[in-house]
């Protein structure tokens, strides 16, 4: 950390203080300094770049730029902020893509909906928004959404318009070349989901892959903007219907953070069992998607057969299956009037994972195909993981010790039991085994949550009736704070920003790993087969929803 | 051979009824196995255990409109589905099926038997190609060239096995190979039913061998096009295809119509039902391979172990039957 702090202070700073356990702040006065301090904080091993993140301050004319970046094995964060002007003229800064390539998408995303200009940026081009929205930069604060959505039709009719017109030129243009072509995988493919790759092939060899994203574009981080501070939750939780209560946790916290509020201790061990409940239901689909890409249905099913207890749950608990709003900011929603009949239903699903899982090992985990189609297949190496931010279970299966509920303790992780899960080789194999052995520690957590209620409620220091709800306060004070959750995915941030007496958030940053796992795509896939897409594909546990949110 | 005669092997047994009867059978069949399997119902309200929801799904499609995508060509788009069909039902009447037809034999009863099953098989596969050319889709060429790269490579240990019986009893007449086969004789060709099987799987692009029409890769290669009839003359086509294969495969090396106390269709069925359980089984359980994972599996380890197959035959001939 004092490192850090050394080279921080080489510079011309406003401010550079401490911040939690694990980041240092500091707030830059020159931009044309930015350059020079990335490289510096990269030669002391702050390698990554989580995400970019512009904060549109219309009343004081700047925008301020929040640069996190993390040291990923060291576990020293640097958030560098830094103003520039908020004229569209005036408004560029230098690119970090060069030095930091895993802040590549996150600069075109802030060019495409603030309108900052990255100088030296390998590729600057709109992204991710809608073709309609190009130029207008619609996350700026004087962007009018309702005069916008007033031409919705005419909107879309141009745009279909325009893909007529290019249609039939488009077949000449792609530039069919012997055994060379382009192939659309996606967005109407059977396994893509809403996602176009580009795939240049020649024959059935891949020679390059150009992902083309937000098909599911919902402008959720404005959409929060709307909403008051309770409503964001619903904003918030739609990120990716799979695992659920996990970004809700994460809001939740940075909410609580900014009114200086310390939720109670049953609520604490509520969500690490509400956590990880959305956790293992999001690993079942994984699992059971990376042999879909296989052709192989049955363990789809059966970990869809599997997961429904884990969903009934949530159900239990919150009256809905996938989008539960379980948690908001204070606590946890309901209170838990007969805590003994959930703890049933949650050791029901637990039972119904260990009955399971000799068969799954044994046909599945052992299946000979697998290990012919999956080993050795699309390795991720440690550089490349800090490289390009690779998060979560995919970090983890290359051995990287990542694991933001021991390296950053939110909710009760850090009373409970638990180690690094990790496996060695990197590859599209042990991307799966991962998953599976994640399930297992995230029962023996629900498992530990349990025990720790249950001897609170014993003991008469929590009360299930009561508890679940702290009071907050109607408006919050200006302020803003960083949170971060271990998502099923891996890496969830949030940026959320207040002003004075504000009732809604003022800007709330959402970042989701499958951005950077969807940029690291071309690299993995490169000079592989045509049959390696699902299977690669699929290993990175990509979601659409939290890639455009 | 009577008009009478004719007509009823054409339209009723072997021919298209009896096609129609076991495309509807094993449609049905393969569904609710592997409902079972994946821990779900399957077909459930139409009819006694839902045995009608795929009669029902076939005239669904054949209601349904065949477009032709304007790309395509429409001669060969539109005629390759109703040849496909008829090539691969003609291998019928080569195989003996049922004691009461034609004194046991096939109802054309030829010294070239496995010649002819194997020629016919083997033509199915071009006709899929150039369904997959005439579509004039990525996604169907690229089907139909991953079909021709499987079926040639494929075909050599097909063949091969296919040989091994017809050395043993010195014939490729298939009711001679049928009524020879005992038990002795069915536990020698054990390695080429085997070996056989696996090809079928290739030939019949069946799991884990799946790799023309990979759903998760290219679409539904050289289906992605066809709707409506046409889509349904080749599924027609695939599963009598199917039905041949596997009738040939319990010919050669099972003992055909010949059961335990007495000797009926119904042992053949059995048998093939048997097949189509084993299919079902690995359909359920094992991933695709990747095509040239599948071609190295061919050429390094089925093909020569064929080989090998005929030696191990040739030997048994001389030193076990001492013929």
């Amino acid at each position: 950390m004092e490192n850090i702090k050394n080279i921080l202070n080489r510079y011309d700073m406003e401010y550079i203080e401490d911040y939690k356990s694990s980041w240092v702040k500091a707030k830059l006065k020159n931009k044309e300094d930015l350059l020079k301090v990335v490289k510096d904080l990269k030669e002391a091993g702050v390698k990554t770049c989580s995400t970019v993140s512009p904060t549109d301050f219309i009343d004081e004319n700047k925008i301020e730029v929040n640069y996190f970046l993390e040291d990923l094995f060291g576990k020293k964060n640097v958030w560098l902020k830094v103003d520039i002007d908020r004229e569209l003229e005036k408004c560029e800064i230098d690119s970090i893509t060069p030095l930091m390539p895993s802040a590549d998408w996150h600069e075109l995303e802030a060019y495409s909906t603030y309108g900052v200009k990255f100088k030296n940026h390998p590729n600057l081009r709109y992204f991710l928004i809608s073709r309609d929205y190009y130029g207008k930069y619609p996350f700026r604060k004087d962007f009018d959404w309702k005069a916008h959505e007033k031409n919705l039709v005419q909107n879309i009719n141009d745009i279909t318009e325009e893909y007529f017109e290019e249609y039939d030129e488009y077949e000449k243009n792609v530039g069919h070349e012997g055994s060379r072509t382009i192939l659309n995988w996606g967005p109407t493919h059977p396994a893509s989901g809403p996602i176009r790759l580009k795939v240049h092939t020649n024959g059935e060899n891949i020679e390059k892959i150009d992902p083309d994203i937000g098909y599911v574009w919902r402008a959720l981080e404005h959409l929060a903007e709307r909403k008051d501070f309770i409503g964001t939750i619903v904003a918030v939780e739609r990120i990716c219907f799979m695992d659920n209560p996990n970004p809700m946790i994460c809001y939740s916290q940075a909410v609580e953070e900014i009114a200086g509020k310390e939720i109670t201790e049953f609520a604490k061990y509520m969500r690490v069992i509400l956590g990880e409940t959305g956790r293992i239901a999001s690993h079942l689909i994984s699992l059971g998607g990376f042999f879909g890409t296989m052709g192989l249905h049955t363990f789809m099913m059966w970990c869809l057969d599997i997961r429904e207890y884990f969903l009934d749950v949530l159900e239990d608990y919150s009256g809905a299956r996938i989008a539960t709003a379980s948690v908001e900011p204070g606590g946890v929603r309901y209170p838990l009037n007969d805590y003994q009949k959930w703890f049933e239903s949650v050791k029901r699903a637990l039972r119904k994972f260990e009955d399971t899982k000799n068969d799954i090992t044994d046909i599945f985990m052992k299946n000979p195909l697998m290990n012919t189609r999956a080993k050795g297949n699309g390795v991720f190496t440690l550089e490349d993981v800090s490289e390009f931010y690779l998060a979560g279970p995919v970090a983890r299966a290359s051995g990287a010790k990542i694991d933001v509920r021991i390296d950053e303790p939110y909710a009760a992780y850090g009373e409970l039991e638990m180690d690094y899960v990790t496996c060695e080789n990197g590859d599209a194999r042990d991307r799966l085994f991962i998953i599976f052995k994640e399930i297992e520690q995230s029962m023996d957590l629900i498992r530990q949550a349990m025990e720790k209620i249950k001897a609170g409620i014993e003991a008469g220091e929590m009360d299930p009736k009561k508890d679940h709800l702290i009071r907050m306060p109607k408006k919050m004070p200006a302020g803003e704070a960083v949170t971060r959750v271990e998502w099923a995915r891996g890496e969830m941030l949030m940026h959320l920003v207040t002003q004075e007496k504000a009732t809604s958030p003022y800007r709330l940053k959402l970042k989701a790993p499958s951005v950077n796992h969807t940029m690291v795509l071309n690299k993995l896939l490169k000079g592989k087969t045509l049959s390696d897409i699902p299977l690669l594909y699929g290993s990175m546990n990509i979601c659409q929803g939290d890639l455009d949110r | 051979m009577s008009v009478g005669a004719m007509l009823f092997y054409i339209l009723v047994f072997p021919g298209l009824l009896f096609l129609l009867t076991w495309t509807f059978f094993v449609f049905y069949f393969a569904r609710k196995m592997l409902a079972l399997i994946h821990k779900r119902v399957g077909p459930h309200f139409n009819g006694p255990a839902g045995s009608l929801q795929t009669v029902y799904d076939v005239f669904k499609l054949l209601s349904k409109e065949s477009i032709t995508p304007k790309s395509a060509d429409p001669y060969l788009f539109n005629i390759i589905p109703i040849i496909t069909p008829l090539v691969a039902a003609l291998p019928v009447i080569l195989i003996p099926w049922t004691p009461l037809i034609n004194g046991g034999h096939g109802i054309l009863d030829t010294q070239y038997g496995i010649l002819g099953l194997v020629v016919l098989i083997g033509v199915e596969p071009f006709l899929l190609f150039l369904t997959g050319f005439g579509s004039n889709n990525k996604y169907s060429f690229l089907g139909g060239m991953r079909i021709l790269a499987q079926m040639l490579s494929m075909e050599a240990p097909f063949f091969l096995a296919a040989l091994s019986p017809a050395l043993l009893f010195g014939t490729m007449n298939l009711y001679e190979i049928q009524s020879q086969n005992t038990w002795l004789s069915a536990l020698i060709l054990l390695p080429g039913a085997v070996i056989f099987i696996i090809a079928m799987l290739g030939i019949l692009e069946q799991p884990p061998f799946h790799i023309p029409d990979a759903e998760q890769e290219i679409v539904y290669g050289f289906y992605t096009e066809y709707s409506g009839t046409n889509y349904v003359l080749l599924k027609f086509a695939e599963f009598t295809e199917m039905l041949v294969v596997s009738a040939a495969a319990v010919v050669l090396f099972f003992g055909g119509y010949r059961g335990l106390f007495f000797d009926s269709f119904w042992w053949l069925f059995l048998k093939i039902a048997l097949l189509a359980l084993v299919m079902v089984a690995i359909r359920a359980s094992n991933p695709r391979l990747r095509l040239d994972q599948m071609l190295k599996f061919c050429w390094s380890w089925l093909t020569p172990l064929a080989i090998l197959n005929m030696v191990w035959i040739i030997f048994a001939k001389i030193y076990i039957l001492g013929v």
